[in-house]
């Protein structure tokens, strides 16, 4: 029955997707006559008795909250004749009071400007009496004439006042201005949302001006959950990054361009991976969940996104708020606990056309090379791991016979014979290629808006068959039907093909012997590399084209619709439906000769991924403002979500031509495969309240309701409530006048969310699958892995923030600092249990607490403003975030699981190990002591030369009781800077990241990398080891009869810090001169250098490391890369 | 129109928050199987089965290879070999991966076992209910053998773990053979009579196995502390009951031949008394990929030299990949193997000739010859060509001269080395299907050949030792097949001993993942190790008789009182 209910209310969903799209496409055909759009469409009751239109736009505005730009001296001589209106959109109600006037106006980002039309192409300028005083003053005033102009070309609407007088003027629809001033007065450019210039004169009579659009202006519209605030409304702890920040380094995805550039947003490349197309890991204020995914939830204009960050072209993307505290996410209830990034994408604007292009093109290298042994190393190393491994048998590094028992491959010998050594790293590198190119067009008129854009992507890796290509293709449009009724869809599509995945030739390329050569006599590749125990084979093996492939062909479309319609005065009903459908192929193919089959049967794999999801919502918002002071809004949500996916996967070998790749299994033998399935629903409901009092006491209150199918029966349903406030201590009489306090806003909150972020059916326990015979009788058995946990619930997060935002000196330094408390309960955590449990997988239960603290500081600073294109500006922005987290309990008491890695009062991502203290020494002291501690001391496993580690506990031997908390992988603290330059046209940003202590490991240094053995089967980081006459303290001495060097995960811990020059970009916009002459707006071309150093690191510069930076440890793999681009951003 | 869009939201709003309200969010999973499934019929056989391949997580990999065959008197590590656990040093301590593995294997199916004994499904019928339970009990009897003879006391799980634990404790070693002997004694009740019985398929639990365990069991608690007054008298009664009673009924005899015992395809021969099953239909072989992980079969690699190096060979199918994870003692080789003449056990299990097969890499004669070079030899010519022998080991001593006189290598014992010396043959897998593969060869468990030489020594160990020797001659007599002679072979009560008896296992056993339980129970392990072991004779002590409790067990009982460790570890 319930299966029956589910089955027709997921058809009922899908036909009403299908309706809502058809009613959209229908009514593109039908264009209703008269409608307004964005502010305009605001639909007012109001009524006007005989006033002066100035008092009449005041009241609209206090009404509206839309903002007004004009120059009160084109209102002056125009009253009103008293009419009432009745929910009319606002455009209409400004037609009629300027119907006999010579007014006009037009909507400028979120406000509405007015201006005289009948001044073009002379703008409109008035004296008064200050004025006049002048003129008989001291200096007589000069005409001054100039064009303002935006990124988007000429402004019109833009106030223009001298500095200390009441002149004024405003830009006509060209962008126009004629004013009067005194040779050496000051111009004060000022319009919405655009940074307020304040130009000197200088005796000059035509002053161009290029308007800044302003982040941080305090009247700037913000992206909250489920709508839209004014700055200076927020109650929220809110980041938002505008997309000039964004697209200040050219980016694959939206975590390489967010890197650095937002307070408590913790972006890096997940284990260090830098492959084309590898995703980063994202972290808002640290850690939190041990097993429950910590990435954050990203909302695509309004519909949480469940694919990818590749899946998004980082171009569309024109604004990204990041929701931090609980009262910003709780909103988003199960899904907010990790932080929410809310990210716009363009979307059409009212005017003629713009057509716009931006593309860039450069060329990669890798940022150093692994330092591994040449040839002659290499020989010594092997020889000291024989003497080590087989006491007594050779005399020294000198004994002939190394070089005849076979110790050395024939090849080797010849290699050592000859003085040969082969750079393996040398081969395998190669330039890597990466091209952007975008196309867009949007525009549109009062009724439609639309943007329709073209994106093309591709970059190819340092070594041959790596690539990431991505084609995306983006259609918005935004329709009014009628009065009362809007519908926009949004449609982002993306085609992804990514080549060579998990390519790593490094792990071979390191191995191999450099005594040995790529080619045998005849100038062919050979199999296995000469010497390395006939393990590594030749690396070159898998760059034959054809030998290895790998690819993933990805397609995704994320189409958000929504009708929005105008129920009564300040209600509106809005519903949005987002659907993402992602098919995924995945295949590869490796040869028999490829380092992945090392001469065995070739083998292929093919995995066909399917999933969709899907989100409908109810959106009731209700805004009213009473005797003017008290404004009220309200939000209801309804929402459904669910998302499904499937798999299967299917392998097989032996294939009978290797040109049938992975397209085939009937060509080849012993198919196996698997399969998976697996779907998930949240049901919510949600209500907020946004309370304003005058602008100064500011208050939400949310509550929502989730319930999440992953959950145990009874636990499936929770409420998150939080509730904040907000006090914009300016807007008191007593900060009116103040010269240095442009802005001061107190705000606090509190609130908790949840995390359901686990895999479905966890609760259910599950078995193993195992293939088995009797004889010729093949047969599937299944066993238990796991057992069912009744009792899992959510794991929630209440956060406590306090936050202070400030703007000083007219708004040349804005700044934040936020603090924040998080405890996290019911943990969820992946218990491994004792092996004599029975159970081997971990079981997803909720235990323990954890908590984070932490201090977030934003600044942003306008060090010299500039006035135009020919002076010099400079801008910065800073950011630094602390945080320390901490397991804070644990179930029954227990104060440390080792096997959890879970210690109270340490962070989670704690590091348990042996304690180094140096390496044995050939001493009799130290002999002494190794035996006291019952070590070995002779024969090939004597610990002399090996690493030595602490008797922490004292017990007189060295057992599991001497490992301790050598530190863990959290920072000090992290953050970025971007500074910004400005002059004569040309733009140079440096974009930096930094993060100070905190233990990264890497794994190269572990023996279980196969390149730090120190065995001499293969070849070797380049170390200083210890040898019987090298006494030195740090590295291990080889040993031939090892595999694993004894506690060799101690030597793979290092100092994280680092300060990373992520991007340096020189750019230029040309002059309007030669702008023009191609027909164009404008046009800007630049050069970036990504990743051109990294210092402070010790990392690299003492251990030789590529890259310190990592989320999870370091493996062998990709190095890191350093980018050099050229492009161009052109708006015709 | 105005009205018809107010009208349709309405509609769609309304009918989202009804119809919505009735969506629930039970999960229903389509790709997995929940532990529900085990109380269905079906789901009962295949945790049987899943008991069953269990096993070859533990006879298979190098893990319980490590833990039983080097580390004695009969092998050593190998070039490729393990350096901690076999060789007794201070890098073999409770963190070994290889001890953590077997021990947590053998409990994860143990759990299986008892979910199929503790809870069959109502509606299985009574026959194959009783079966199946008796084989779960046969196989929980072996997880159990291997943890007590490893370890000592440890936690004996009677029921099946339906919850999560983070406590657990060690049981007396008395307990667990007591659980051990009843599930064995209910098995034997049970279990069709022998593998050879119509309807049995290989690889499948009989009476005739767990006679042979439950023999080998009584043995082996003899030797322990929780010895009982009649061990041996139990354990030569089943053993002598299985070769006079039931293996004839059962149609099980010694093969005639000792080298058709490990002939490949010939695995489910006449004297075999139970397998771990492999096949060559490969999706059933182990793992996934076949790519010698988990479950796989890797004994054909772990005993073969680096061969592939040498002059004129390559690796090839036929002669395997070279793990090379242990080499013979020269004690096993040169003196437990002396006697070649009537016993024909020694070339039957070890591989000394190798046969050029790669072209490239024949060696040519210098210029000039060098002294003592075969007729025949011309300087800057091939010494020898593809098919011709590139390697011998002629297995006696050789002088220099002697040795330049061919036109190979010769490597006499004494120029045995950790990379190159010869090869057990027993598991070798000529039919893989290429020469990195796991074998897909049965791995022989139990055999017949054993139960003579375990009821030799529990009678030896009851002081009846003229009774002992006609079960040591039987094997010994076998030997000679073909050529040698088997009155030749025949040993005389005074000649029977504790060591000849350990000696004579070898001979037949070696390399049959035993020996280091063999030395255990005997009380052998540290004077054998002493003397025969050049790896480990100068670090084992006393307390490496009992195999370290996992760390892995021990940090992760965090619950109840600490996790005992085993003394001296």
């Amino acid at each position: 029955m319930i299966k029956k209910l589910t089955k027709s209310f997921t058809f009922f969903m899908k036909v009403s997707i299908v309706v809502v799209v058809c009613v959209l496409v229908c009514c593109q055909l039908l264009l209703a006559k008269t409608a307004e759009s964005q502010a305009s469409a605001t639909l007012v009751k109001i009524s006007f008795s005989r006033e002066s239109l100035q008092t009449a736009i005041s009241k609209l505005e206090a009404q509206t909250n839309v903002k007004f730009s004009y120059n009160p001296e084109d209102l002056k001589d125009y009253t009103t004749i008293p009419h009432k209106f009745k929910n009319e959109p606002l455009g209409k109600i400004l037609n009629y009071l300027f119907a006999k006037t010579h007014l006009a106006f037009t909507e400028i980002n979120t406000g509405i400007v007015i201006y005289d039309k009948t001044a073009s192409p002379k703008s409109s300028q008035l004296t008064n009496k200050t004025n006049e005083r002048n003129i008989v003053g001291v200096t007589a005033d000069i005409t001054i004439k100039g064009k303002v102009s935006g990124s988007d070309g000429p402004l019109p609407g833009v106030s223009v006042v001298v500095e200390g007088s009441n002149q004024g003027a405003v830009t006509d629809s060209t962008g126009n201005y004629t004013i009067k001033a005194a040779p050496d007065a000051f111009l004060v450019f000022s319009s919405v949302g655009y940074r307020t210039q304040r130009v000197p004169v200088n005796n000059q009579t035509v002053i161009d001006v290029t308007m800044k659009s302003d982040s941080k202006s305090l009247n700037d519209i913000i992206v909250v959950g489920y709508g839209t605030q004014k700055k200076s409304d927020i109650t929220g702890s809110i980041v938002s990054v505008n997309g000039q920040a964004l697209r200040d380094i050219p980016a694959s995805n939206l975590g390489q361009a967010l890197q650095g550039q937002a307070a408590g947003v913790d972006i890096q490349k997940s284990a260090g991976n830098s492959h084309p197309g590898a995703t980063q890991s994202i972290l808002i204020r640290g850690t939190r969940s041990k097993n429950a995914s910590n990435a954050p939830l990203v909302v695509v204009d309004g519909i949480p996104l469940n694919g990818s960050l590749n899946d998004i072209n980082p171009d569309d993307i024109i604004s990204l708020e990041v929701l931090k505290d609980a009262s910003a996410t709780a909103i988003y209830g199960s899904r907010g606990a990790n932080g929410v990034l809310l990210v716009s994408t363009r979307r059409g604007k009212k005017g003629a056309p713009v057509i716009s292009y931006s593309g860039y093109a450069g060329f990669s290298k890798p940022l150093g090379h692994y330092d591994v042994m040449n040839g002659p190393e290499f020989e010594d190393l092997k020889k000291w791991g024989l003497i080590n491994g087989n006491p007594g048998k050779y005399t020294g590094l000198n004994d002939p016979a190394f070089l005849t028992d076979g110790s050395f491959a024939p090849q080797e010998v010849q290699s050592i014979q000859m003085g040969r050594s082969t750079d393996w790293q040398d081969l395998i590198y190669k330039t890597g290629f990466v091209t952007d190119h975008q196309l867009g067009v949007s525009g549109g008129n009062e009724l439609t808006q639309y943007a329709i854009s073209g994106g093309y992507y591709n970059e190819t890796g340092i070594y041959f068959g790596q690539s990431f290509a991505r084609y995306s293709a983006k259609v918005s449009i935004d329709q009014q039907l009628g009065k009362y009724v809007k519908v926009g869809l949004n449609s982002l599509n993306t085609l992804t093909y990514t080549n060579g995945e998990n390519a790593n030739p490094l792990g071979q390329a390191l191995r191999a012997s450099p005594l040995s050569t790529p080619y045998d006599n005849n100038g062919n590749l050979v199999g296995f590399t000469a010497g390395s125990a006939n393990q590594v084979w030749n690396p070159l093996a898998n760059f034959v084209p054809g030998a290895a492939v790998e690819t993933r062909k990805r397609f995704g479309t994320f189409t958000t619709a929504y009708l929005e319609a105008n129920l009564a005065p300040g209600l509106k009903y809005r519903f949005n439906g987002g659907a993402e459908v992602r098919p995924d192929v995945y295949g590869n193919f490796y040869a028999s000769a490829t380092t992945n089959n090392l001469g065995g049967a070739s083998t292929a794999n093919n995995q066909t991924t399917y999933s969709y999801n899907y989100t409908l919502e109810n959106i009731v918002t209700y805004d009213k403002t009473i005797a003017q002071k008290h404004h009220i809004n309200f939000t209801g949500l309804y929402s459904l979500q669910e998302s499904q996916a499937e798999q299967n996967s299917f392998s097989y070998n032996n294939i009978l031509s290797d040109g049938v790749q992975y397209y085939n299994p009937q060509y080849g033998s012993n198919l196996t495969g698997t399969g998976s399935y697996s779907k998930w629903d949240i049901i919510s409901y949600m209500a907020r309240i946004n309370y304003g009092y005058a602008n100064k006491y500011l208050l939400t209150l949310t509550m929502r309701s989730d319930g999440s199918s992953r959950l145990a029966p009874g636990n499936k349903y929770h409420v998150f409530p939080s509730a904040a406030a907000a006090w914009n201590v300016t807007q008191e009489r007593f900060l009116s006048d103040s010269r240095v306090l442009s802005n001061l806003k107190l705000r606090v909150s509190y609130g908790t969310v949840g995390n359901t972020a686990i895999d479905p059916y966890q609760t259910l326990g599950g078995l193993t699958s195992v293939n088995y015979n009797f004889g010729s009788t093949n047969v599937t058995g299944a066993y238990p892995t796991t057992v069912p946990n009744p009792k899992l619930t959510w794991e929630y997060t209440s956060t406590l923030n306090a936050g202070i935002d400030f703007g000083l000196f007219s708004g040349r330094i804005n700044g934040t600092i936020e603090a924040y408390h998080e405890y996290t309960n019911s943990l969820l955590l992946p218990l491994s249990l004792p092996p004599t449990s029975g159970i081997p997988s971990s079981i997803l239960t909720n235990v323990g607490e954890t908590e984070n603290k932490g201090i977030e500081v934003s600044l942003s600073s306008i060090n010299v403003p500039g006035n135009g294109r020919n002076s010099f500006s400079w801008t910065t922005n800073l950011n630094i975030t602390f945080n320390r987290g901490k397991v804070t309990k644990l179930s029954n008491g227990v104060t440390q699981d080792i096997t959890n890695n879970l210690f109270v009062g340490q962070p989670l991502g704690a590091i348990f190990d042996y304690k180094k203290i140096g390496i044995w020494q050939n001493t009799a002291a130290d002999t002494a002591l190794a035996k006291k501690l019952g070590l070995t001391v002779t024969g090939s496993g004597s610990v002399i030369g090996t690493i030595k580690v602490q008797d922490v506990n004292n017990n007189g031997k060295i057992d599991a009781g001497d490992r301790m908390i050598l530190g863990s992988d959290q920072p000090k603290y992290t953050g970025g800077f971007t500074n910004r330059f400005g002059y004569k046209g040309f733009d140079f940003t440096v974009v930096a990241v930094y993060r100070v202590g905190g233990l990264i490991t890497s794994k190269l240094f572990q023996s279980g990398s196969f390149i730090n053995t120190f065995q001499g089967n293969y070849n070797n980081l380049n170390e200083d080891y210890w040898t019987p006459t090298n006494h030195q303290n740090y590295y291990p001495k080889p040993n031939s009869a090892s595999t694993n060097t004894p506690y060799s995960s101690t030597l793979s811990y290092f100092d994280g810090t680092f300060l990373k020059i992520r991007s340096m970009t020189l750019g230029y916009n040309l002059p309007e001169s030669i702008v023009k002459r191609i027909s164009a707006r404008s046009l800007r071309i630049y050069a970036t250098a990504q990743n051109p150093f990294i210092l402070f690191s010790p990392y690299r510069n003492t251990f030789h490391g590529l890259d310190p930076e990592t989320a999870g440890a370091l493996n062998v793999d990709t190095p890191a890369i350093q980018t050099f681009t050229f492009g161009i951003n052109m708006t015709l | 129109m105005k009205r018809i869009y107010i009208y349709l939201c309405s509609c769609l709003f309304l009918g989202l928050i009804t119809t919505a309200c009735k969506k629930t969010l039970i999960e229903a999973p389509k790709s997995t199987l929940t532990p529900a499934f085990f109380a269905t019929n079906q789901g009962f056989q295949s945790g049987l089965v899943a008991a069953y391949a269990g096993f070859r997580t533990i006879w298979g990999p190098d893990t319980y290879f490590e833990m039983t065959v080097p580390g004695t008197d009969e092998f050593i590590a190998g070039n490729d070999g393990n350096n901690g656990l076999v060789k007794y040093n201070s890098n073999f301590n409770t963190a070994d991966g290889t001890v953590a593995t077997i021990w947590k294997n053998c409990y994860t199916y143990i759990n299986t076992c008892n979910g199929l004994i503790t809870n069959p499904p109502a509606g299985l019928d009574s026959a194959t209910k009783t079966t199946g339970i008796a084989e779960a009990k046969f196989l929980r009897a072996n997880y159990y053998f291997i943890l007590v003879q490893f370890w000592g006391d440890v936690t004996l799980n009677k029921t099946f773990q339906a919850t999560p634990t983070t406590s657990a404790t060690r049981a007396p070693m008395a307990d667990v053979y007591n659980f051990i002997i009843q599930d064995l004694n209910d098995a034997i009740a049970a279990l069709p009579l022998s593998p050879q019985t119509n309807g049995v398929l290989p690889g499948r639990a009989t009476k005739a196995a767990a006679m042979h365990l439950l023999a080998k069991v009584y043995l082996t608690r003899a030797g322990s502390s929780a010895k009982q007054p009649d061990d041996y008298k139990n354990a030569y009664t089943n053993a002598i009951n299985l070769i006079t009673n039931v293996a004839p009924a059962g149609g099980l005899k010694l093969q005639q031949d000792f080298g058709n015992v490990f002939a490949q395809g010939n695995e489910n021969n006449s004297e075999i008394l139970w397998t771990v099953q492999h096949t060559s239909t490969l999706a059933y072989n182990g793992s996934p990929t076949q790519n010698n992980s988990g479950p796989d079969n890797l004994l054909c690699h772990l005993f073969v030299p680096k061969y592939e190096v040498q002059p004129g060979m390559q690796r090839s199918t036929l002669y395997g990949r070279p793990y090379i994870r242990v080499v013979p003692t020269h004690w096993l080789t040169d003196t437990v193997f002396s006697e070649r003449v009537n016993d024909q056990r020694y070339n039957k299990t070890f591989q000394t000739m190798w046969l050029c097969n790669n072209a490239a890499s024949i060696p040519n004669w210098p210029n000039p010859l060098p002294a003592g070079a075969p007729a025949g030899a011309q300087p800057g010519a091939p010494k020898f060509t593809v098919g011709d022998t590139a390697i011998w080991m002629p297995g006696y001593a050789m002088t220099a001269a002697q040795i330049a006189s061919y036109r190979y290598q010769v490597i006499p014992p004494a120029k045995y080395s950790i990379a190159l010396s010869p090869a057990l043959t027993k598991y070798f897998d000529t039919k893989r299907p290429d020469q990195n593969s796991p074998s897909s060869r049965p791995i022989i468990i139990y055999r017949l050949a054993e139960t003579y030489l375990i009821a030799a020594e529990a009678l030896f160990m009851d002081g009846r030792t003229g009774d002992a020797v006609q079960y040591v001659n039987a094997v010994r007599e076998r030997a000679a097949y073909p050529s040698g002679n088997p009155q030749a072979m025949d040993i005389t009560a005074g000649q029977l001993s504790l060591d000849f008896i350990l000696d004579e296992r070898s001979r037949e056993l070696c390399g049959e993942l035993v020996r280091w339980m063999d030395l255990a129970r005997t009380g052998k392990l540290l004077e054998r190790v002493k003397l025969h072991n050049s790896d480990g004779k100068n670090n084992i002590q006393p307390f490496h008789v009992l195999r370290p409790i996992p760390q892995t067990q021990i940090d992760a009982t965090i619950t109840g009182s600490p996790y005992p460790q085993n003394p001296g570890w």
